[in-house]
């Protein structure tokens, strides 16, 4: 049993954080597709880093410098240049997946992968079984408390939820809407570089090309199952991450019968069923209503 | 006229932007920005040669782009072109399997119209799940796309492999040589004659039907085109169907022309190009051919950057991604240069 929790914990974790930066930028008004390339970032600057600095703490502010940049720049592409959200998330993403490829390569030579000789402190043997997890991972709960109070207790976050809502009304009481969008993007952008490092330095101490494997769309779709509410979300990124590990475990009891590339198609495929079942309880979302807008230019 | 010129100047100056942007990248990563810029011109249409092998790989591409344009146009955000294009290609090889040592003139079409059936159906469920339930096709096509992905690993290691294959890639039993439609170099008249029939049959329907013209509408105002007595929900599973089916046939090109077999995790940046091209064509069918000769030349200048400039492929993923960055970007300062001397606005 406490392996299986164990296991749910370290692919939940990352995804976690990555997801409640989906959350803030979500009430901001902003549907971030570049999750999955923010996170890829995070997860090669923080190796990267910890090679260059022998310091998990200078790699992991490294990682959070870089996500924060990335997303000042799609704050940028989509605020000030009107681009299309969905369109310039995906080309993040593939910056991310790309200049992450492209900087192992010319970093490290022609390698698929890069192995740091350590990671994230684990808990230690002070916490029984469960000691060979990380600290992000114990803080986790904590992270997800405070962003919960942010977004629903503080006056901040009260504002943001209202320049998503209704921009013109939130200026009209003397918020800045474009601001907002970048205040919550940046937080995204820490969020992420943090469940990058976690990704690659919490359990693994490895980045390989291509690691995220869609877990910021995953997380992406999080935000939208759990009504872009901080808790909610959590809850159903931690879904995700026990299908996920129900399907290892099917791998391993049923491996010879199931084809296991199918049984890693489950987490998708509860993706799908998340999306399809919070659009059947609150009705559809609005993502790409206003798309046809860009032919009357 | 003037309008989708200004339209066409302003794709072609993000265009640019994004080119310099990621020249000053590979500047700072430590590359000769100037030899590789030479080297993606020079791959692309300069060399010898070179305008064929683009023009192999354009074709494909736009025979998925006009797809995607056709949702987009209708107002659905379809980017499962990727998944779409795997499912077909699956589709067409187990077909191959099924017709094996039939005729060729009637196993081709057969083939063909299999891989068009296996990409429609890869859009029908994220298309009845946005329009029955109002589930975001966004997030269904896309993780459509990695299901297709393992899909594909799996029918080539397993059901399909090739047992003779070897190396890390599993890739699928080849396709008999009767049934190719083209030889490795991947421009052939066959493949020409489809992509033209795609075109034109696309550009009248688009531009000369009440389907398209509906379609259109309703990317623009649904609620109107209900009270003009069309059916939504018929406009837009249409439109994903079509837009499935045509990805399909791109991958079955790709499976019946120049790889004669498919691999697990074959062209993974096909999709994605695809819709950049519909999107730089502002969804024109006229402009995504002219777009898809640009991104097939990127394409065909990724195989030979290793070679020219010592830069890795992904250096084209990149420039890829930088130009889907600004591609919908629209900046008050390049609007007011366009107007110069133009109408008012």
């Amino acid at each position: 049993m406490n392996e299986i929790i164990i296991a749910i914990l370290r692919s939940g974790t990352p995804l976690i954080y990555v997801t409640l930066a989906g959350v803030i930028a979500q009430r901001a008004g902003v549907w971030n597709l570049g999750l999955e390339g923010l996170m890829i970032i995070g997860a090669c600057a923080t190796i990267v880093g910890i090679m260059l600095t022998n310091s998990i703490l200078a790699a992991i502010l490294i990682a959070i410098v870089i996500c924060v940049l990335a997303s000042i720049l799609l704050w940028f592409v989509i605020d000030r240049l009107k681009a299309n959200p969905i369109i310039a998330g995906l080309g993040l993403t593939g910056l991310g997946i790309g200049g992450t490829a492209l900087a192992v390569q010319s970093i490290f030579g022609s390698q698929a992968s890069v192995t740091a000789p350590f990671g994230i402190p684990k808990l230690g043997p002070a916490f029984g079984a469960y000691g060979v997890l990380s600290i992000s991972v114990a803080a986790m709960p904590f992270v997800v408390f405070g962003m919960w109070v942010l977004l629903r207790r503080t006056r901040f976050g009260l504002r943001l939820a209202a320049c998503g809502e209704h921009p013109f009304a939130a200026r009209s009481v003397g918020a800045n809407p474009s601001r907002m969008r970048l205040v919550a993007l940046s937080i995204g952008g820490v969020l992420c570089a943090i469940g990058g490092a976690e990704l690659a330095a919490g359990s693994l101490q490895f980045f390989a090309q291509g690691m995220t494997a869609g877990r910021g769309f995953m997380a992406f779709a999080a935000v939208i199952f759990g009504a872009s509410h901080p808790v909610g979300a959590t809850f159903a990124a931690l879904f995700f991450a026990v299908v996920g590990a129900l399907g290892i475990r099917a791998q391993l009891m049923f491996g010879d019968k199931i084809p296991h590339d199918l049984l890693q198609a489950l987490p998708y495929l509860a993706t799908v069923f998340g999306v399809w079942l919070s659009g059947k309880l609150r009705g559809g979302t609005k993502a790409a209503s206003s798309f046809a807008e860009l032919k009357d230019q | 006229m003037k309008d989708s010129l200004t339209t066409v100047v302003r794709s072609l100056i993000f265009v640019a932007f994004a080119l310099i942007l990621c020249a000053l990248v590979f500047q700072f990563a430590g590359y000769n920005a100037l030899t590789m810029l030479w080297a993606v011109a020079d791959g692309a249409f300069l060399r010898s040669g070179a305008i064929e092998q683009s023009l192999r790989w354009a074709l494909p591409l736009f025979i998925t782009a006009v797809g995607v344009g056709i949702s987009f146009r209708a107002g659905f955000f379809n980017i499962g072109a990727q998944g779409q294009f795997y499912v077909g290609a699956i589709c067409a090889a187990f077909a191959a399997e099924a017709f094996k040592g039939g005729p060729a003139f009637l196993v081709i079409p057969a083939l063909l119209i299999s891989g068009m059936l296996g990409g429609a159906l890869w859009a029908l469920w994220p298309g009845l799940l946005r329009l029955r339930s109002g589930t975001d096709e966004v997030i269904t096509t896309l993780m459509g796309n990695f299901m297709a992905g393992l899909l594909l690993v799996y029918v080539t290691s397993g059901p399909l492999k090739d047992p003779s294959g070897s190396g890390q890639q599993a890739s699928s039993r080849p396709l008999d040589a009767a049934y190719r439609i083209s030889d490795s170099l991947g421009l052939s008249p066959t493949i020409i004659a489809i992509a033209a029939a795609v075109g034109i049959l696309m550009w009248l329907l688009v531009n000369r039907t009440a389907f398209g013209v509906l379609a259109s509408l309703a990317g623009r105002n649904g609620t109107m085109v209900e009270w003009q007595g069309a059916r939504l929900w018929k406009l837009g599973l249409s439109s994903f169907l079509i837009s499935g089916a045509l990805a399909g046939l791109a991958g079955t090109i790709e499976f019946m022309g120049p790889n004669g077999r498919i691999a697990s995790g074959f062209l993974p940046a096909h999709g994605f190009t695809a819709i950049l091209i519909a999107l730089v064509a502002n969804l024109s069918v006229l402009g995504t051919a002219a777009a898809a000769v640009f991104f097939g030349g990127l394409a065909s200048a990724a195989l030979y950057l290793p070679i020219m400039a010592g830069l890795p492929a992904a250096a084209i993923d990149i420039i890829n991604a930088a130009i889907a960055l600004f591609i919908t970007a629209r900046s008050k300062l390049v609007d007011r240069v366009l107007r110069f001397g133009g109408r008012p606005s």
